[in-house]
Order: structure tokens, then sequence, then C-alpha cells
């Protein structure tokens, strides 16, 4: 399985001004809860589908998540409220990429393979999704938030094995 | 396609610093948690690693060194060229821990892959992969992909989870922890007991006594803290439909079985709706505690060198007679194919099929 079709490429770097409008209107409601970084993705994830023409994800879909950043801001809140003796547990949940995929994969109304790895050459990171993916493809993103001016940054492909 | 096994394995945890220690310690008994503190007046029991010299990142390095020298029994690794993967939930928080407030958190996630690397002299491509508990499993079934598509013909899989007080907090304000000790399957089970280790495994193309023959990878958002009886059917079959096996060919499940009173009944009612009778269980959590992103590694680490040396753990509180399950007291006589299952955080549920490939 080594030629890759891309259905559709995603890109917001940055995002439009309304974008969480959008994305609570493509998903029927308002993320609760879930962090910045989480909410990006979810946008992200969700446009790159709709792009592709797909309501839904097929269940024998992978989805790969990679960032250099992750959820940065709920991470430093998190310690912040750990110095501070008051560790909350919704900041703890939004500063795991664990609880992203949970995130994603719910808006998308759809379970399966979904893992957050990454490497310094993104294209090995890309490359190790594409191994062992099932005819139902990948959906890959690269969502990154706002930091020391560069603006936020979620990326996505659907693709599949041509 | 290749076939993928296992070469070599290292651990560090509770119990010692190598797999001789640990089973040692696991034959007299095991080592109680002790206790951190994350707040004034708040702390939590930790299966904890022993304590070494030298700051958080010193100890770091010096763990990973010691654990994957176990994994080759010359100690020589090689050119250290193959892909390595560093599985992590809690990554290098602990460090960050330490940091002034805006020191903190200034470069990215891979740095702690990096510092693991530095410390190993690896010259490969590294990876990191942290998905919560399953981190450690999901980095064998992508350095599987690696191996049986023939992109590599090795690779290292180091699972790593270090003293941090974020995590243990963070476990803490969720409510999921117990407050003494760990009880999977347990009567009086109250929650889950965090643990520190650090695991090795050396995958090879090249046959070796334990095969990994498949695995799966179920994440399932609608509880991300919970068990979903559903995706644990999923990921069950999933493992056992890419070994080429049904449910009546495995011979033990090393449950995931955290203590937490609801989600070990979800996992045992839902391996009875895969297995039927069920097969004999062993839970490895009482003994080191939940090692979170290092638990695959860690837990098939530590049962490979449990039957491998004659050890098997035992537990000392009474069983919850309700789930009408028991834990095996010994290795089971035949034992061909193993299903190792971790359940984590974020919905994430993953297996594995392990096969003793000797005569």
């Amino acid at each position: 399985m080594s030629t890759w079709h891309t259905t559709a490429h995603f890109i917001a770097h940055p995002p439009p001004v309304d974008w969480r409008d959008d994305l609570a209107r493509r998903i029927g409601r308002r993320p609760r809860r879930v962090g910045l970084w989480t909410e990006l993705a979810m946008y992200g994830a969700r446009c790159c589908l709709d792009a592709a023409g797909e309501a839904a994800l097929p269940a024998g879909a992978r989805i790969r998540v990679a960032s250099q950043r992750g959820a940065w801001g709920a991470t430093h809140a998190g310690l912040t409220q750990l110095d501070a003796g008051l560790p909350m547990p919704f900041t703890f949940m939004q500063s795991q990429p664990a609880l992203m995929l949970a995130e994603v994969g719910r808006c998308l109304e759809w379970w399966g393979d979904a893992s957050f790895a990454l490497c310094r050459d993104a294209a090995r990171t890309l490359q190790l999704a594409k191994l062992g993916a099932a005819r139902d493809g990948l959906l890959f993103g690269i969502v990154e938030e706002e930091r020391h001016g560069e603006p936020p940054r979620t990326e996505w492909w659907r693709l599949v094995p041509a | 396609m290749n076939d993928v096994y296992l070469a070599g394995m290292g651990l560090a945890c509770v119990l010692g610093d190598d797999m001789p220690s640990v089973l040692a310690s696991l034959r007299h008994g095991g080592v109680p948690p002790t206790p951190v503190a994350v707040a004034d007046g708040i702390s939590w029991p930790v299966y904890a690693l022993a304590s070494r010299e030298g700051d958080w990142t010193q100890r770091l390095c010096s763990t990973v060194r010691s654990v994957v020298a176990q994994t080759d029994k010359t100690g020589d690794l090689g050119p250290r060229t193959a892909p390595l993967f560093v599985a992590s939930s809690s990554l290098d928080i602990g460090f960050m821990e330490y940091e002034k407030q805006d020191l903190r958190l200034g470069g990215d996630l891979q740095d702690f892959a990096g510092v693991v690397a530095r410390a190993l002299d690896w010259q490969g491509p590294v990876f990191t992969v942290s998905t919560a508990c399953t981190s450690a499993l999901n980095a064998v079934l992508a350095a599987a992909d690696l191996i049986r598509s023939r992109e590599a013909d090795e690779a290292l899989v180091i699972g790593v989870e270090m003293d941090n007080r974020f995590t243990v907090a963070g476990f803490g304000a969720m409510q999921l922890l117990a407050p003494d000790s760990a009880q999977p399957f347990g009567a009086q089970r109250k929650g889950l007991v965090l643990g520190e280790a650090v695991a090795a495994l050396r995958l090879t193309s090249q046959p070796a006594r334990w095969q990994i023959t498949g695995g799966a990878n179920v994440v399932d958002g609608r509880n991300p803290s919970g068990t979903e009886a559903s995706a644990v059917l999923a990921m069950c079959r999933g493992a056992l439909t890419q070994s080429g096996l049904q449910p009546g060919d495995i011979d033990l499940i090393k449950v995931q079985a955290a203590g937490s009173p609801v989600n070990d009944a979800i996992e045992v009612e839902a391996l009875k709706q895969v297995f039927d009778p069920l097969p004999p269980l062993v839970s490895l959590k009482s003994a080191i505690g939940h090692t979170l992103g290092a638990a695959g590694a860690a837990e098939l680490a530590l049962l490979v060198g449990c039957i491998e040396g004659g050890v098997w753990p035992s537990v000392d509180y009474p069983l919850d007679a309700s789930l009408g399950i028991a834990l095996s007291k010994e290795a089971p006589q035949k034992l061909r194919n193993i299903l190792l299952n971790v359940v984590g955080f974020g919905g994430g549920h993953a297996s594995l099929v392990l096969k003793d490939a000797g005569p």
C-alpha cells in the first residue's frame, strides 16, 4: 500500500475569526470544557472531513495527530495551579493529548484507532501513520496553539490508499 | 511481510531496577507505595522508583541507560540506528515542576524523547507517542507496523513515567485515586494507585521465543475517564483477528484492572462477552501500580519476566465475588497465546497478543 491519494487538505493558519461558531454549527453543539488546543483539532478535523465530502469517517480509518507544542496553555495553567496547591481536574484533562483524541473522535461520531505521535522529521510521522493502515485510510492532523506571535494552526489531510 | 519478535526487555519499577531484583521483590511479597504530597495536607500513594543520585534529568538518563542495557545480554546494542519510540503520558512535566514559571514549557513535546535519545547516544529516528495509559502499547503497535512492512528490522520501545506531582495531583483532582493501595478486582477497591516505571522492549524481525502476532487500538471518547464495554470487545476482537486466533486460543489475559470500582466491573463483563469460558486472568497493578504511559511496556516486560523466572504475582486482599472471576495463582500449564489489555484515560483501549513461539 505505497501509493496514497489526498481526498481533502484543510488548512487554517490562522483560523478565521468566527471559527468557534463555525465548529458549533458543523457539529451541532458548542464544545464544553475541552480546551483551546482540542477545540482547534476538532475544528480542523471536521472541516477536513466536510471538504472530503464524507459525513462520517469510516470505522476502519485511522486518526493520527501530531503537534510540537500540544496543549501548551492548559499545561502551563495546570502547573500554575499545582504551584498554588489547587490542581483543577478540567485543566489537567485539557493538558492531555489523549483527551484531544477522544473529543476529535466524538465530534466526528467515530471511534477507532487514534493516536498522537511526533518526530522531528514530520514526514516520518506521516509515513509511520500510513504503515499498516486499512483501506479506509487516514485522517492526519497537525495542530498548534498560538505562541510567541506564531498564529494558531490546524491543518488536516484525508488520505486513502490509491 | 515480516513477523515481529521480542528480542530483549528491561524494567525498572517499584519492585527493583532490573528483572532479577524485580522478581526477588515479587517473590517476597512486593514493595508498598509511598505517599507523595501534591499540596498542603494532600498526598497520594505512589509505587515509586528507587531513589537515584542527581537532578530529575540525570535520574531519567541513568535509569533509561540502565533499563535499555538490560535488553541485550551482551550489553551491546549495536549501531543504535533503529527507530526509537519513547512512550510517556507525563513526558518531562516532572522536570518542569523544578523550573521557574517563566522558563517552563519553553521547548516542545519532542524534547523529552530527545533527552532519552541523547542519553543512549541514539542515531536513528526518534518518535514520541503520548496517548495516556495506552502510550507504550501504541508505540509497540507502531514499531510492529515498521517491522512488518520491512521499513525496519529492529525498533526499540521505551515506556517512561518518572516522578512528578502534576499527574498525581491531576488524577487526585479527578477523584480516580485510592487512598492506600491498588486492589484490582478487589472487594474493597477504591481506585487506582499510580506507579513510576521505565521499561524497554527491543523488537526485531529475527525469530525469538516471544512473538507479537497482533494488536488493536480503539479510542472511544464517549467516556473519557472510563472503560467502554463495546471498545473492550472491539480491541480484543481486533487483536485476535490480526493474530488469526479465536477466543478459545487465548491461554491467559493480562487484564487492565486498575482497581476502579466501576471500570473493573465493566472490563470483566466485556471480557465475558468475548471469552466463554474466561481464560485464566493475571493482574499486575497491585504489584507495580498503574504506570500510565509506561504500563504497556512495563507490564509486558514484567509478565514475560514472571513466566521465564518462575515467579507469579499474588494478591493479599479478597476479590469482589460479584465479578465472578478469579486471578490465576500460578502460570497456566498451557501457555501459548497471551492477550495483554490496557485501558486508559481519554477513552484509549489497546490490546496486544503475545505468542510463545518456542518449541
